[in-house]
């Protein structure tokens, strides 16, 4: 039996006993016709979690549907229902709770005055000075937001301008009158604004208000990624908050960092702040350098007799072993008790727990970078591989989605295989069932991810060539190819699963049984 | 140059503020820039600094009135709010600015500042800290300072 028929045996049996929770993991993934050009805001909906990514269209159909349904509720100029929303974070039921159990405290905050002064109860007759440039203007060069104040069209601009060059305090722009809070709306700046840069600038800052202090919606943090996620429910106990965002970054919408089950955002966290933490360093310092004796600056042998000369200015020379006067040395091989046991026993220490950090640090960066490389592969795939593969193989486009549904499984699985040794790091040291079987399910799920890696990143190339006529072993390829990402992805779905449940099985049932839970198919036997 | 063009309302702010003066303040406009004043204030009776002629410096910027004016002392002055360069924290001369607001006013509400010391939004860390610590002694010092710096002699 040949390693096809293998993979291809195994997957067919596993897809027929549990098919039923074979999409609690893989749904996280884009399954989009073409997620590259997305027409309308997408939903992914998986086991108990939703979210939606968002371009700039949906947004501002978002806001002016929640906009227009406030103002069709309450009554009020849209204009009126953008200042309230944004008061209320933009939320609706805020919004109607609020007004309707004390309206004129409401209309206070956020100054939408209910009097409607005319001009002439400030200054009597046709014309008006304005406030700002002391201008004496006929009425209809005059404005004032309903409080009476009078400004002249041209300062009104000026004022806008100059509240829009300041940032998004523009949004909650007042009249201009220290004393008075009446607001100056939407509506007032699309009318008096002096340019339609600064129009376009207040709906910019007004569009991003909506995405920054709605509680349901955040930017996607993916490098110049212009999507927003809305998020719905979940998240938190068994639901995830990963996301993954057209742009192809993957993140936690919880935490903003990257994707990381199985491990918690706290432990993220802390692991990121242990990757930048100057602390790290100074223990490496500790466990490898030695102070010079006079003038303390760390040094750190890297070969050489045991004759040390301190750099200039210092040029002290000394023995590294008992960091003696080189020149009233003699011999340094005869035991003294007095020496600084314990300065040995830090060092080795700091040895010791900088060579666990730097293990398990070196293979979540492998795995962090594997990943930065398969997605760039992925894009070569999608807009190369596959269209020559269309040429050679005689195939369809959707007949390949294999190829694409490989790639995307791959840089999934080193996700979650990287933060695995974060998971690994905090694993008590004296859990030895636990981390025995940690260790095991690790190695399983890089053995079958290495596996796939090389299947859609080396098998493929044969196909490439073209003969004239499809390859005979094509047919196989796919079989192969769709079965190892389907083993693979059944496995990392379990892993992710035994893990967020902190390895229970231990005490439960042992590590036999959930090896067994656990199908990989091993090829090689 | 810059007096050719000078807006309207910064001609008639000018002309306001030497013909119907302030109380205790005084600002006229240096000769050869009109957007540059030179400013007096008379320390607020019942405060430290009573008896006290206060120099400074007020400038119009181009933005202005869409932008604050920038006010500095140049006379020595011990106050909570105002560091030993002169700069002064005062919520008008920074986002509380509007341009519906004038340099009479600005100049009215650093008087004000004057008879009230508020040293729980302090500029000068040091003399908000004796001040909150030891109001009395920092009084002291504030009139000290007042007769050392801002009495003609």
């Amino acid at each position: 039996m040949d390693e096809n028929d293998l993979n291809s045996d195994h997957v067919n049996s596993d897809t027929t006993v549990d098919d039923d929770d074979a999409d609690c993991y893989y749904d996280f993934f884009i399954k989009g016709d073409d997620p590259m050009d997305p027409e309308d805001a997408k939903s992914h909906q998986g086991s108990g979690q939703k979210y939606t990514i968002l371009n700039q269209a949906d947004m501002r159909k978002r806001q002016e549907d929640v906009i227009a349904e406030v103002s069709t509720v309450l009554s009020v100029s849209g204009a009126t229902a953008t200042i309230l929303l944004r008061h209320f974070n933009w939320s609706v039921g805020n919004v109607h709770e609020a007004w309707f159990a004390d309206e004129d405290d409401v209309r206070k905050r956020v100054g939408l005055l209910d009097y409607d002064k005319q001009l002439s109860d400030v200054n009597a007759g046709d014309r008006a000075s304005c406030g700002i440039c002391f201008d004496v203007y006929p009425r209809d060069r005059i404005f004032s937001v309903g409080c009476g104040h009078p400004f002249c069209r041209e300062c009104w601009g000026g004022y806008i301008r100059s509240a829009i060059n300041n940032g998004p305090g523009c949004l909650t722009l007042r009249c201009p009158d220290p004393s008075c809070s009446a607001a100056a709306d939407r509506d007032v700046i699309d009318m008096l604004a002096l340019s339609d840069d600064d129009k376009k600038k207040y709906s910019q800052y007004l569009l991003r208000s909506y995405v920054e202090e709605n509680k349901k919606i955040k930017w996607c943090p993916g490098p110049d990624c212009e999507y927003a996620v809305e998020f719905d429910g979940g998240g938190g106990g068994e639901d995830s908050w990963d996301v993954s965002c057209l742009c192809y970054y993957s993140f936690c919408w919880n935490c903003l960092e990257d994707s990381h089950r199985p491990v918690d955002c706290q432990t993220v966290s802390s692991w990121l702040s242990k990757n930048t933490d100057e602390s790290e360093t100074k223990i490496w310092i500790l466990a490898r350098t030695k102070p010079c004796p006079r003038c303390q600056k760390s040094i750190e042998k890297n070969g050489g007799c045991m004759h040390m000369t301190c750099n200039p200015p210092c040029r002290y020379e000394f023995c590294w072993i008992c960091l003696g006067d080189w020149y009233n040395h003699g011999t340094c091989n005869r035991y003294n008790e007095a020496a600084d046991v314990e300065a040995d026993k830090n060092r080795e220490d700091a040895e010791k727990y900088v060579t666990k950090y730097t293990h398990y640090y070196d293979r979540w960066a492998a795995n962090h970078s594997s990943r930065q490389k398969a997605i760039a592969d992925m894009q070569r795939v999608q807009s190369m591989q596959i269209r020559r593969l269309i040429e050679t193989q005689g195939k369809a486009g959707y007949e390949l989605l294999f190829i694409t549904d490989a790639w995307e499984q791959i840089i999934g699985c080193r996700q979650v295989l990287k933060w695995t040794y974060a998971y690994g790091y905090y694993l008590p040291e004296n859990e030895h069932t636990k981390r025995r079987l940690f260790e095991f399910l690790q190695g399983e799920a890089e053995k079958g991810l290495e596996r796939l890696h090389e299947c859609a990143e080396l098998e493929l190339n044969q196909f490439l060539v073209d003969y004239g006529r499809p390859s005979e072993g094509f047919r196989e390829f796919e079989v192969k190819l769709k079965g190892l990402t389907m083993v693979t992805r059944k496995y990392f779905e379990k892993l992710v699963r035994a893990l967020e449940n902190g390895l229970s099985e231990v005490q439960v049932s042992g590590s036999e049984e959930i090896g067994q839970n656990i199908p990989m198919t091993s090829a090689e036997g | 140059m810059a007096n050719s063009n000078l807006p309207r309302r910064i001609i008639k702010e000018t002309q306001r503020l030497l013909s119907e003066p302030a109380p205790g303040i005084s600002a006229s406009p240096s000769e050869d820039n009109m957007r540059y004043f030179n400013v007096m204030i008379l320390g607020p009776a019942q405060s430290p600094y009573e008896g006290g002629v206060f120099k400074l410096e007020l400038f119009l910027s181009e933005e202005y009135p869409m932008a604050a004016p920038k006010v500095r002392f140049l006379t020595k002055i011990y106050h909570p709010n105002i560091d030993k360069l002169g700069r002064i924290c005062l919520d008008i001369l920074k986002d509380k600015w509007s341009p519906a607001l004038q340099i009479r006013t600005v100049l009215l509400s650093i008087q004000a500042l004057l008879s009230a010391p508020n040293p729980d939004d302090p500029l000068s860390e040091n003399i908000a800290k004796h001040w909150k610590t030891n109001e009395t002694e920092a009084v002291e010092t504030a009139k000290e300072w007042t007769r050392l710096y801002a009495t003609g002699a």
